[in-house]
């Protein structure tokens, strides 16, 4: 097993050096695409030059470089990757089997370190969502922790979606912590327990920052673990953002009075009834990651709930981002643009949902001048599908992560392939695909 | 999957259902006193007679009646009828409920004075149909006390009824409708081998289940495969593997069918003491009716086909075995639902005349769903005689069924299979219809069947097309465009400071 574990690993270095050497000397031109900047507007019949791994052009009538490998995109949409900006990707292969997720510890069970967890303890690149997803035109992705019985769930980290060993992009770039209800049912079944929590939580953290060899020498209770206030530091100094689970307009404002007092960065998850609010949050500055499709009275916290959150947020000037809350949609990352699409349906302007999509989830993260959009200098993550990128139907044929066409093939492409034919054959399925 | 956590609940109510389970007996459905000790003062032919006893069949029976409605021609649109067939240029007049006739708008002769509504560049299909919905059951809010889906107390609970969780002020409901749904399946969890009776509901608001109910819509059995039973019952007793699960309904089976026999030899007792002539036979009692077991009272059902065999399976392997399973004991299954792995047994299905409920692209959450391929719905579609179904089993998804259906149709287009909206848009109309066995009244836009039709501001397998107006059997429900016509739920009503909240199309 372990051996050839470590054979896999060995194998997947030397493809991804060997890729990484060949990106140093691609250079690709997209040509006469409908090209959605992103932050520079729509250009018909546009050009897109990849060289170095990075965006080189971007114009109307560009000339290819001289030995540059040339993609006719007539007809087609080229657009910047797409950026999910909450999932657990590579922590979860299977949602219910346990050895096949690493996504959170298991509540009831009283695991004791909460903050300190770090995604990229767990990520694995080999992952099949990674490829799968990928050729849905997901590029880069947020990799973040669940929580377990308290109240922080630990560290996300970006990854690029190529797979490869190095695709852990920037570690430590967010904190994950529960409130509304998902807090108060793990503090003692009320919001008030959530609160005082996070609370002593971050003055824990500020008390051991200011003077750790003293903090660790005084009499303390056991409950705070020093590897949670040193993971919190980043978050108390502002520095890290701080991804928080809430819906209610009341926890809202709750989280804006508490980012106030604290100084913290924040970033809301969920917050469906964050409509209510809009105008305090674009004071306050928070974007909110939401699920644009959700529209239930699920919980007494969502009695707000509509199909228009994104768009009334928007008009409100709130940066937002979309995430499918499904196990935050590590399997279907791809829907990312139907649910897209349903908040333009509901409102939303399409140029609003496609940076939803791209530059806020970058800008969220502090990535917009290496992410997010068509941009000369711009790492490229770039996607050629063949029509809306939004619509159903639309695929993308296309996918460059850091400046190296990808591969689309997947698993769920060969047990396609291997199940077409369903007659006997000369031997069995086993036998067939999978190449 | 989350709805398997909330079993603290289900098991106080438990005690409740269980009892019912006991031998009572009801005549014809309606006497209150059991037939033996009925004397024959009114029928001097014979003793003790009160007729034949028989299990009532519908003891909860549908109140529904539709909303009164004027004629209405919906003229301009492109129509997909459900049938396989897109008109474009289409008209669909609505008149008493039904669906008067369909055809090209410019070939349609209506009343002078019929209402119409000019619905050029839209569409117009057939009211969606959802086979696999747990609304009511799990209603929002989702609390402990509104779980009520799912009887986790024991392998076989096929005693319990959908309906009688169904909560009829689930807001889901109204969600449901504006996204065109207009009749849709309550099947209880998969927690158990045997779940329970689902039922089958208009999705028209009203004070009761009975409202909702769809008139005469035979009942479903719903049974489940694979890790979700034996999950649930390794450590209570059992099953604990897939073997164990076949053994479970094997037994049930074998019990039912004695059942039904004992009953079916009861009638032909009967029917022999009823018509005797002979003396000494005529002074005898009636034979005794054999005790009613709700359990297996399902179950005989199911045997006889009275009741639709809804069967949660998603691995390949297990629905091939349960296809051998059903022929052993002489039933049939409806539909496989959330089929996962339905393309690698299409054949099997279409040849055994089952359909596929299936997803289009949900996958991974357990091992069993780990296969899942987009191309799915359209690799089981393009077998002959082949029944592909879209389907929900969420409060969300059942709101975008339309939109399931154009990705699964996209893939398969993607890899040759000819499919087209006219086809795909079947997926959720008429074969749900079929499958649950109500395709002579809804289903799709042919004249004579309920007027429940849908128009679509766009072509419904875009992303952003938009249900404008759901009529259901003729009276119009929902429209987005008169607030009036919007349902909202007792729940949702004085909230948020007795702002707007809630309401089809929130």
């Amino acid at each position: 097993m372990s051996a050839s574990m470590t054979k896999k690993l060995t194998c997947a270095a030397i493809i991804t050096l060997f890729a990484l050497s060949t990106a140093a000397a691609q250079t690709t031109a997209i040509m006469n695409g409908q090209v959605q900047t992103i932050t520079g507007g729509v250009i018909e019949n546009g050009d897109v030059i990849i060289r170095d791994g990075r965006i080189a052009q971007v114009g109307a009538d560009l000339t290819a470089p001289s030995g540059a490998t040339i993609i006719d995109a007539s007809g087609k949409v080229v657009t910047p990757g797409i950026f999910a900006p909450i999932s657990n990707i590579g922590l979860v292969e299977i949602g219910l089997d346990a050895e096949a997720n690493d996504a959170g510890p298991n509540e009831g069970e009283g695991f004791a370190l909460s903050a300190a967890l770090n995604a990229v303890d767990a990520y694995n690149p080999s992952s099949t969502l990674i490829p799968i997803n990928r050729a849905g035109g997901v590029t880069r992705a947020v990799s973040a922790p669940n929580a377990g019985d308290k109240l922080f769930a630990g560290r996300a980290a970006i990854i690029d979606m190529t797979g490869g060993v190095n695709s852990v992009m920037k570690p430590d770039a967010a904190q994950v912590v529960m409130m509304g209800f998902s807090g108060a049912r793990r503090s003692g079944g009320t919001r008030m327990g959530a609160w005082a929590t996070i609370r002593e939580y971050l003055d824990e953290a500020r008390s051991y920052a200011a003077n750790p060899n003293d903090y660790v020498r005084r009499t303390r209770e056991d409950r705070f673990a020093l590897s949670d206030l040193k993971a919190l530091k980043p978050v108390i100094d502002g520095v890290q953002p701080l991804m928080v689970s809430v819906n209610s307009a009341n926890d809202i404002r709750n989280l804006i009075r508490l980012k106030n007092a604290y100084r913290l960065r924040v970033i809301i998850v969920g917050g469906s009834e964050a409509w209510r609010v809009g105008p305090e949050l674009q004071a306050a500055n928070i974007p909110v990651i939401l699920d644009p499709m959700f529209n239930l009275p699920a919980q007494f916290e969502d009695l707000g709930a509509t199909l228009e959150n994104a768009a009334r947020l928007h008009r409100a000037g709130v940066k937002i981002a979309f995430y499918n809350p499904q196990g935050f949609g590590a399997h279907n990352l791809r829907l990312l643009t139907q649910h897209a699409g349903n908040a333009v349906a509901a409102g939303l302007p399409y140029e609003a949902a496609m940076a939803a999509l791209t530059i806020n989830s970058a800008e969220m993260y502090d990535l917009q001048s290496q992410l997010g959009s068509l941009e000369p200098g711009k790492i490229a993550d770039v996607v050629i599908w063949d029509g809306d990128p939004l619509e159903l139907t639309t695929e993308p044929e296309t996918v460059f992560i850091n400046g190296i066409r990808q591969d689309l093939n997947n698993r769920q492409i060969m047990l396609r392939e291997r199940y077409r034919d369903l007659s006997r054959g000369d031997l069995p399925h086993a036998y067939r695909g999978g190449e | 999957m989350k709805k398997l956590g909330i079993t603290a609940l289900a098991t106080l109510i438990m005690g409740a259902c269980s009892q019912q389970s006991g031998g009572e007996t009801a005549a014809d459905g309606s006497a209150d006193t059991p037939a033996a000790d009925t004397q024959g003062a009114a029928d001097d032919s014979k003793n003790a007679d009160a007729g034949i006893v028989r299990p009532p069949l519908d003891p909860f029976p549908s109140t529904y009646e539709r909303y009164a409605s004027d004629a209405v021609l919906i003229t301009g649109a492109t129509v997909l009828t459900g049938t396989g067939e897109r008109i474009d240029g289409g008209a669909v007049l609505l008149q008493d409920g039904k669906i008067a006739m369909v055809g090209a708008a410019a070939a349609m002769t209506v009343p002078e004075g019929t209402a119409t509504i000019d619905a050029q560049g839209k569409w117009v299909t057939p009211g969606v149909i959802d086979i696999h919905s747990h609304l009511g059951d799990y209603p929002s809010p989702s609390t402990d006390s509104t779980s009520d889906g799912n009887e986790v107390t024991s392998p076989n609970t096929a005693h319990v009824w959908a309906e009688h969780s169904v909560w009829p002020q689930d807001a889901g409901f109204t969600r449901a409708l504006a996204a065109g749904v207009t009749s849709l399946q309550v099947l209880p969890g998969s927690a158990n081998l045997f779940g329970g009776r689902s039922v089958i509901l208009k999705n028209v608001p009203s004070r009761t289940v009975q409202g909702m109910k769809f008139p005469g819509a035979a009942y479903g059995l719903k049974m489940a495969c694979g890790e979700n039973p034996k999950r649930v019952y390794a450590e209570r007793g059992g099953p604990g593997t897939r073997m164990g699960n076949f053994a479970g309904y094997r037994a049930a089976w074998i019990e039912a069918a004695a059942y039904k026999k004992s009953w079916e030899d009861y009638a032909a007792k009967y029917e022999k003491w009823a018509a005797s002539e002979d003396e000494e036979e005529k002074e005898k009692d009636a034979p005794d009716a054999p005790a009613r077991d709700l359990k297996l009272e399902t179950l005989a059902g199911a045997l006889s086909g009275d009741i639709k065999v809804n069967m949660h399976c998603y691995r390949a392997d297990e629905m091939v075995q349960v296809i051998d399973m059903s022929k052993e004991f002489g039933y049939k299954v409806s539909t496989f639902h959330h089929a996962i792995e339905a393309y690698k047994v299409a054949d099997f299905l279409a040849e055994n005349g089952i359909c596929a409920a299936m997803w289009a692209d949900w996958w991974g959450f357990k091992l069993e769903a780990y296969d899942t391929v987009r191309e799915n719905a359209a690799l089981v579609y393009a077998q002959p005689d082949s029944c592909a179904i879209i389907h929900s089993d969420s409060d969300i998804g059942i709101q975008r069924l339309n939109q399931e259906a154009a990705k699964a149709m996209g893939a398969g287009r993607r890899i040759g299979v000819d499919v087209t909206p006219k086809d795909a848009i079947a997926w959720i109309t008429a074969n749900p219809a079929k499958a649950m066995g109500i395709d002579d009244q809804t289903g799709t836009l042919e004249s004579g069947k309920m007027a429940d039709v849908v128009i679509w501001n766009r072509n419904p397998f875009s992303v952003y097309a938009r249900a404008e107006q759901v009529y259901v059997d003729g009276a119009l429900l929902y429209d987005r465009a008169d607030p009036t016509r919007s349902p909202r739920m007792d729940f949702e009503i004085g909230q948020l400071d007795n702002g707007y909240t809630g309401g089809a199309g929130q």
